[in-house]
């Protein structure tokens, strides 16, 4: 047999061994090394990471670091506010809320709170910051202006006018 | 002189003994056992259906055994995945969030489930920014996502070392809808067919990485991926989502049912799939093979007709090989009435020992089809007998 053909049968040999190891052993290892790589799902999608909680009585609102889509996304920069849990909520909220953290309050959010979880939610937003854009009356326009309701968070995306 | 005795064996129409064709099924037999002895839960259904499609994907390898015979039998285990992913999964849409439409709430929490077409536009966003643009999680994000992004990925990897491009005909749980369209006539209707269509995958590839390179999205399922008929889509809160939505329809009708009846070939895998010509690179990887044996090729062409896939043209037969985007399904090789198109392990003299190189491809590509796709078979079947036994 020449040496060719050895190699061929060898690696031919090795392909089925390896099919025998990919339940028991390679999928795991392909799958750590996968999730090891360091990668993140597009801040679009996942709000970006968390900065600072306000805690208004009962509730807390999540402050996350404003989006800043890139070059050719079809979205505005946007800053994501949780408010969570949603069983310690008002039937109506108005909350004035600090988005940057400079100790003046930003936008005003007005949203209500039904008891219906499949009820659609609508937000508005007053800015008191140029910064921030308005919503009136906003359901789930786009990734970048919506108020939607997660688990047991109410999450409104305020667009930024000026970023 | 030998080698042309082990051909010549290989015409021979009597089929393998019953006896021989049982020992040769053995190891997949108890490899089925090990697959399926934990899955199926704890539900009556569930056991049942892991029992039959273990019972299934036995008798079909036995059968290929017996018959020498690949695609004839690989067909039913394909057409049977392609038909049964949809029922399970729409069934588990519908149970866990009451429509096919993905809610941007679950895109937001990252539950959007994870197939692995978009995985060849993800790799430049991912590359220069870390980013994956997709609204799924990388690990089990509950619900929908099921085991995350990693270990589909993972998964893929893993399947792709062992069958190349064989995944296209072993583990796709997509293309078994075509090839099931594709084999009701008994004749093509639409018989010439420009061979300039196949490099069409090549370009929806390259336009679908930049596009979603551009955007940060996954453009492929935003706009233009024909599965998303019968699996998900973008819930339709817009005139756009509107529009992408009818062109999921559009394509699913023409490209995976009524092309596919007229042609007999599989032409969203041959004529637009950008995942399946991002695989064919792996055929380059691949150990295994399908050639054309020069000294027995008379050439008559029918493996060419017989090919789903369009990867074999006169030049390429009188080159002895298939093209780049074969998918070792074995249809040419079922086909040749001279056995002329063989299996074949790369480095190996061709045709020397071409059922030695089929079965150590099947056993590979085999053993991926039970793991992979029998799971897939077994959830629909099980969602079958829940709902209607």
């Amino acid at each position: 047999m020449k040496p060719r053909a050895k190699l061929g049968y060898t690696a031919a040999g090795v392909t089925v061994f390896a099919a025998l190891l990919v339940p028991f052993l390679l999928f795991g290892v392909f799958t750590k090394g996968f999730a090891s790589l360091g990668l993140h799902v597009d801040e679009v999608y996942s709000g970006g990471p968390k900065v600072r909680t306000v805690q208004t009585g009962a509730y807390s609102i999540d402050v996350h670091r404003p989006v800043f889509p890139h070059l050719l996304q079809t979205e505005k920069p946007f800053v994501q506010l949780d408010w969570r849990p949603v069983s310690a909520l008002p039937s109506h909220v108005s909350d004035l809320v600090d988005v940057d953290g400079h100790g003046q309050p930003d936008i005003r959010v007005s949203f209500d709170v039904p008891k219906d979880p499949k009820t659609p939610l609508r937000v508005s937003v007053e800015p008191l910051n140029p910064r921030y854009e308005a919503m009136r009356n906003v359901g789930k326009e786009k990734f970048s202006r919506l108020i939607v309701r997660v688990d047991d968070a109410i999450l409104v995306r305020v667009p930024l006018a000026h970023p | 002189m030998a080698t042309e005795a082990r051909v010549l064996k290989l015409n021979e129409v009597a089929p393998r003994t019953i006896g021989r064709s049982l020992l040769l099924t053995l190891p997949i037999a108890l490899w089925s056992f090990l697959m399926f002895s934990h899955s199926g839960g704890t539900s009556r259904s569930g056991k049942i259906a892991s029992v039959l499609t273990a019972v299934f994907m036995i008798v079909l390898f036995f059968m290929m055994m017996r018959t020498w015979n690949t695609y004839r039998w690989r067909r039913w285990f394909f057409v049977a995945l392609g038909l049964l992913f949809p029922v399970g999964f729409i069934h588990n849409v519908m149970v866990m969030r009451g429509t096919m439409g993905i809610p941007i709430e679950e895109m937001i929490a990252g539950r959007t489930p994870f197939c692995y077409l978009p995985i060849p536009l993800l790799i430049l966003p991912a590359a220069f920014t870390k980013t994956l643009v997709f609204p799924g999680s990388i690990l089990p994000g509950g619900g929908m996502s099921e085991a995350g992004m990693a270990a589909m990925a993972g998964l893929w990897l893993a399947i792709t070392i062992v069958v190349g491009k064989g995944w296209c005909s072993y583990a796709c749980f997509f293309g078994g809808i075509e090839e099931g369209m594709a084999w009701v006539p008994k004749r093509a209707k639409l018989r010439k067919i420009d061979p300039r269509w196949r490099y069409l995958p090549w370009a929806v590839l390259l336009a679908m990485v930049l596009l979603s390179l551009a955007l940060f999205e996954p453009a492929y399922c935003m706009w233009l991926c024909p599965f998303k008929a019968v699996s998900e889509y973008v819930a339709a809160r817009n005139t756009v989502g509107l529009i992408q939505n009818g062109i999921f329809v559009v394509l699913f009708a023409g490209l995976v049912v009524v092309l596919p009846l007229l042609t007999k070939k599989r032409t969203q895998c041959s004529f637009f799939c950008p995942f399946g010509a991002f695989q064919s690179i792996f055929n380059k990887t691949s150990v295994f093979d399908v050639k054309i044996d020069q000294t027995r090729c008379s050439p008559c062409v029918l493996c060419q007709n017989a090919c789903p896939t369009m990867s074999l043209t006169k030049e390429s037969i009188a080159r002895g090989e298939t093209l780049m985007s074969c998918m070792k399904c074995g249809a040419c090789v079922d086909v040749c009435p001279k056995h002329a198109a063989v299996w074949h392990i790369k480095g190996t003299e061709v045709a020397k020992s071409p059922e030695r190189a089929r079965l150590m491809f099947l056993y590979a590509a085999w053993g991926m089809a039970i793991m992979f796709g029998g799971s897939v078979i077994a959830q629909g079947v099980a969602t079958i007998l829940h709902v209607f036994v």
